[in-house]
């Protein structure tokens, strides 16, 4: 697609190919508000590998869109802080990078998708300007071939007419449109892993799919890293292949997505999956999950999903459960889960 | 485009075609209701011989019979005085029998450079202000800025300018002469009062006073404005492009921003007319303002309507061009 091959060493000194794509390590985040500090991400890991999409599922204010911004380091710094942990691109630790690489490494090596795309684009500017001015400020190219390589970009996203809509501004497409122009954007450099911030909740369901269906076949054409962060279980199920369940800033399950829908090793997973709403399940009523989810400033002692978990015992209270992992490539923030991934519970 | 630029023109004219007519139903009405001016040309209480009564008042437009029905809206004269303006003739004074439009060729282009040195004055001292709060939002300077800004606000332009033509001015001035002479800048720039040899040097300072009304609005307004943008989505979007800040502030802030700056600067505008009259009336600056005051003052009924048509126009045309630049800058009011 593009002339000139790229040297990802050259945008990312110290790259070790045999290293994974991309680690996340215990990862925390910490907001500091009027003097209180409040853990957002509270230990987050997880991997991702060349061409595999990684499912971030978790409510809102479980910390899934902060570890994404700490991925891309567009955190608000203050009142965030990074206490911990390394996020890792081809080995190279991110955190320990300078500002300079850092710049490079976003759009050129890790790109984002945000949810509202209306918001996300600049209204001001003709989305031709938007894209373009990626291949301008990392790449020197001129403005009227990195015009070019914006009507390339809009075309292959699917936006009919790309030629024409290039000077287009952001308010004169329809919402599935928009995002596509922000799928766009983040591809233009050709990123090696691309997140998507929950990507389709401000669409309609059919546009929802469209969507969907567009980033796994741009991931399966370029062999991406995809990290979909999303509150929906069903959008997961057939676009991911990894799933990483995150409960009150920490990743609670991490498992292959057949294993984890058909057995889940953590209370709060299995619990989602129950509420799901399915077809042999018409005319029942919905199983929800009680409670609320808890207030990071004053999060439960021991493990933080306890008071709302239908396995908890005693134990879960005072004990900050450990990582188990039940069976291969599937771990479990929870006392239980080799209870609960056998069903016992 | 086009569409928008002719409707926005359009409305301009009808604008200023109600206001044409509110002054001119005014002036009749004061008329109607005061009594004929053309009798202050014989000097008061004597009552003039009919025919040279009569003489007069033709020579000020008032012979139409509508004057003397209260209520009338003399619409005979209303278009003879436009069919007047259109044709570059702008009448004369009551006494003395000057050109209304001699009078204006000196009076407008010192208005001019008023308002040239305060809207710079407003715009420079406010962007750089609001800009500064805006990054250092919370902390000291910011409450400093906002705090400091509101206290000049507050001082009223007359006390301003009173303390300093009688207290700051003439040492300087002295101060000034001894180093660089009389006939330097700096000898002419504190000057109290305005010299017609040195028209640009002598309204500097007098500009700059117009210039701090309405500099706390501004300064708040646009580091409200930089604040909005500063945290918005697309400048989140701008970051994960991996732009530089320096790029992100010129390209994704400054420009969005615009939009509310123009707005108060139209706005203002409107107000600095007012600082004018006063202003010009202090540092003895022959300008607008003065000249319209001193025409109330004399009754010199079109003397007032030729100066108010002027301004009227001025702030129709301010805003004119206040809706063209949001066009210009915003294109979702381009394509409305």
């Amino acid at each position: 697609m593009s002339e000139t091959v790229r040297v990802i060493g050259d945008t990312l000194p110290g790259a070790d190919f045999n290293a994974p794509l991309l680690e996340v390590d215990d990862l925390r985040v910490e907001f500091r508000v009027r003097g209180q500090r409040i853990p957002a991400v509270r230990g987050a890991s997880f991997t991702l590998e060349q061409g595999r999409t990684l499912a971030v599922v978790g409510e809102s204010g479980s910390g899934k869109s902060v570890t994404s911004q700490a991925i891309m380091g567009i955190l608000d710094t203050p009142p965030a802080t990074i206490t911990g942990g390394a996020v890792r691109l081809h080995g190279v630790d991110l955190l320990e990078q300078s500002e300079e690489t850092r710049r490079e490494v976003r759009g050129n090596h890790i790109a984002i998708v945000f949810q509202d795309a209306l918001s996300a684009l600049n209204p001001l500017w003709s989305v031709g300007f938007q894209i373009g001015e990626l291949f301008r400020v990392h790449r020197g190219t001129s403005r009227k071939d990195a015009k070019l390589k914006a009507v390339e970009l809009l075309d292959q996203v699917g936006i009919p007419d790309a030629k024409n809509r290039v000077g287009d501004y952001p308010h004169q497409f329809s919402g599935g449109m928009r995002q596509r122009v922000m799928i766009a954007m983040a591809l233009a450099l050709d990123p090696e892993v691309l997140i998507a911030d929950e990507p389709t909740t401000a669409l309609d369901v059919t546009v929802q799919a469209q969507i969907m269906r567009l980033l796994k076949r741009i991931q399966a054409e370029r062999n991406m890293g995809l990290i979909l962060i999303t509150h929906d279980l069903g959008v997961v199920a057939d676009v991911a292949d990894e799933v990483a369940v995150m409960y009150a800033g920490e990743v609670v399950e991490r498992a292959g997505i057949r294993d984890a829908f058909k057995r889940p090793a953590h209370p709060y997973t299995k619990a989602l999956l129950r509420a799901i709403p399915r077809v042999d399940t018409v005319g029942q009523e919905l199983e929800v999950i009680r409670g609320l989810p808890p207030n990071p400033a004053k999060l439960p002692g021991g493990c933080p999903f306890h008071p709302r978990c239908f396995a908890a015992e005693d134990k879960c209270a005072t004990e900050v459960p450990p990582w188990i992992e039940p069976a291969e490539f599937h771990g479990s923030r929870c006392h239980f889960a080799e209870e609960v991934y056998t069903d016992e519970r | 485009m086009g569409r928008y630029v002719i409707r926005r023109i359009l409305q301009a004219l009808l604008t200023l075609g109600i206001v044409l007519f509110l002054l001119h139903y005014l002036m009749a009405l004061s008329v109607q209701i005061r009594g004929n001016p053309a009798l202050l040309f014989f000097g008061g209480d004597r009552t003039p011989d009919p025919a040279m009564l009569e003489q007069v008042e033709r020579l000020y437009n008032l012979d139409n019979s509508c004057y003397e029905r209260v209520g009338d809206p003399c619409i005979t004269p209303f278009v003879e005085r436009l069919q007047d303006y259109v044709q570059g003739d702008l009448g004369t004074t009551l006494n003395g029998n000057r050109d209304v439009a001699q009078l204006l060729s000196i009076y407008i282009p010192n208005t001019l450079r008023l308002f040239v040195f305060s809207v710079i004055t407003l715009v420079a001292v406010s962007m750089v202000l609001g800009t500064w709060a805006a990054r250092h939002r919370g902390r000291f300077i910011d409450h400093t800025v906002r705090g400091t800004t509101i206290l000049a606000d507050s001082i009223p332009v007359f006390l301003i300018l009173l303390s300093y033509v009688y207290i700051v001015a003439v040492p300087l001035t002295r101060w000034a002469r001894g180093i660089w002479g009389t006939e330097s800048f700096m000898g002419q720039v504190f000057r109290p009062n305005y010299n017609p040899d040195y028209p640009w040097t002598t309204i500097i300072i007098p500009g700059i006073i117009v210039g701090t009304v309405g500099l706390a609005t501004m300064t708040r307004l646009i580091r409200a404005s930089q604040l909005e943008n500063l945290g918005s989505d697309f400048v989140r979007t701008a970051r994960a492009k991996g732009l530089k800040p320096m790029r992100i502030t010129i390209v994704h802030v400054i420009r969005n921003s615009m939009i509310p700056i123009v707005t108060g600067i139209g706005f203002l505008f409107a107000f600095m007319l007012s600082g004018a009259v006063l202003t010009e009336g202090v540092m003895g600056i022959p300008g607008m303002g003065r000249m319209i005051f001193q025409a109330v003052q004399r009754q010199e009924g079109n003397l007032v309507i030729v100066g108010l048509t002027v301004s009227a126009f001025v702030v129709v045309f301010v805003s004119l061009i206040v809706d063209l630049l949001y066009a210009a800058l915003d294109p979702r009011i381009r394509y409305e």
